[in-house]
């Protein structure tokens, strides 16, 4: 008896110890980030490339319309040809807003590469018919502006094997920015991000 | 050389009291590394204000420093923006450098941009 009570008391304990012992989330200050790089891409990686290209696309002068007016811009396809399950919006977004706030770029989310982003442009419509809604309510026909402008691009991942051992992982962010009507890219921005690490870490 | 550039700080940090727009080490020892020669802004036809800062690296040794800058509008409001995160800033030994942004909108008028190491 004396026995039992003693290995369940020792156990008690070690289990108290052990949950004492684990680690406490923590959450990350993003504005200043003193962490270990990591071998896949973090949201480090996404602000560096989307701060040049943002940068690159003012400095160029490619967005300034005739006028001072916006130009309307689509996003394209965007391909994640990385190992990594990563959304492409990432990246896109981050560009888009501050694009946005630039106040020389007007996204539309009623076209995109595989179908409207926002669809209600579209539902919306199929109210015309509908005599349950107020037909002045309803937009008109020929209202939706076409863009001007596609954003497209890829983000390429590259393994290397190293002759110590050791790995090495090239990321490339490239970006077109196309005028729709002479389909000629007015802006081309690529971003290489690389990282060196253990042969055992993986980049996915 | 160095009296020249610590001068010139110091006529920066006393500029910033009254003018809303500086240059900032942040670490004093990266002063020991670094020259600031020049700051450079102007309007753009765009209407986007544009600031240039020049500086040499008088060690011979290369150093890897960052940067970020914030905008604020007329009325010292803060403007967010993409550039108000750290960027890298790589500076090659015994080499001139020089810093190049463009402000994320019309309505940015001061700048405050700071340059320190890396990981601080």
């Amino acid at each position: 008896m004396n026995k039992i009570k003693l290995i369940s008391t020792t156990l008690i304990l070690v289990m108290g110890l052990m949950s004492g012992c684990a680690d406490k989330t923590q959450r990350i200050d993003i504005h200043h980030d003193t962490g270990d790089q990591v071998m896949g891409l973090d949201y480090r990686d996404f602000n560096q490339a989307a701060a040049e290209a943002v940068q690159s696309m003012l400095k160029s002068g490619a967005l300034n319309k005739k006028g001072g007016d916006r130009y309307i811009l689509a996003i394209s396809r965007v391909t994640n040809d990385t190992m990594q399950h990563i959304d492409t919006d990432q990246l896109i977004k981050k560009i888009r807003i501050e694009l946005l706030q630039s106040g020389k770029v007007v996204v539309t989310t009623a076209v995109g590469i595989d179908g409207a982003e926002d669809e209600m442009s579209s539902k919306a419509r199929e109210l015309r018919q509908n005599d349950e809604f107020n037909q002045r309510t309803v937009q008109k026909k020929g209202q939706l502006v076409a863009p001007d402008m596609s954003l497209s691009g890829k983000i390429l991942q590259r393994n290397i094997s190293m002759d110590d051992g050791k790995q090495q992982v090239e990321y490339y962010f490239m970006l077109s920015l196309t005028e729709i009507k002479t389909g000629l890219a007015w802006w081309e921005g690529e971003t290489i991000i690389g990282k060196r690490g253990s042969g055992k870490s993986v980049a996915w | 050389m160095k009296i020249y550039s610590l001068v010139f700080v110091i006529l920066i940090a006393f500029s910033g009291c009254a003018e809303k727009s500086y240059v900032k080490i942040v670490d004093s020892s990266v002063s020991r590394y670094i020259d600031i020669e020049d700051v450079k802004e102007r309007v753009r036809e765009d209407g986007l204000k544009e600031i240039q800062i020049s500086g040499e690296n008088e060690t011979d040794e290369y150093i890897l420093l960052r940067y970020r800058v914030t905008w604020k509008d007329k009325d010292g409001f803060d403007i967010p923006s993409i550039s108000s995160n750290w960027t890298d800033l790589p500076i090659h030994k015994d080499a001139e450098f020089s810093i190049n942004v463009i402000a994320p909108n019309e309505k940015a008028y001061d700048y405050q941009l700071f340059i320190n190491k890396q990981g601080d």
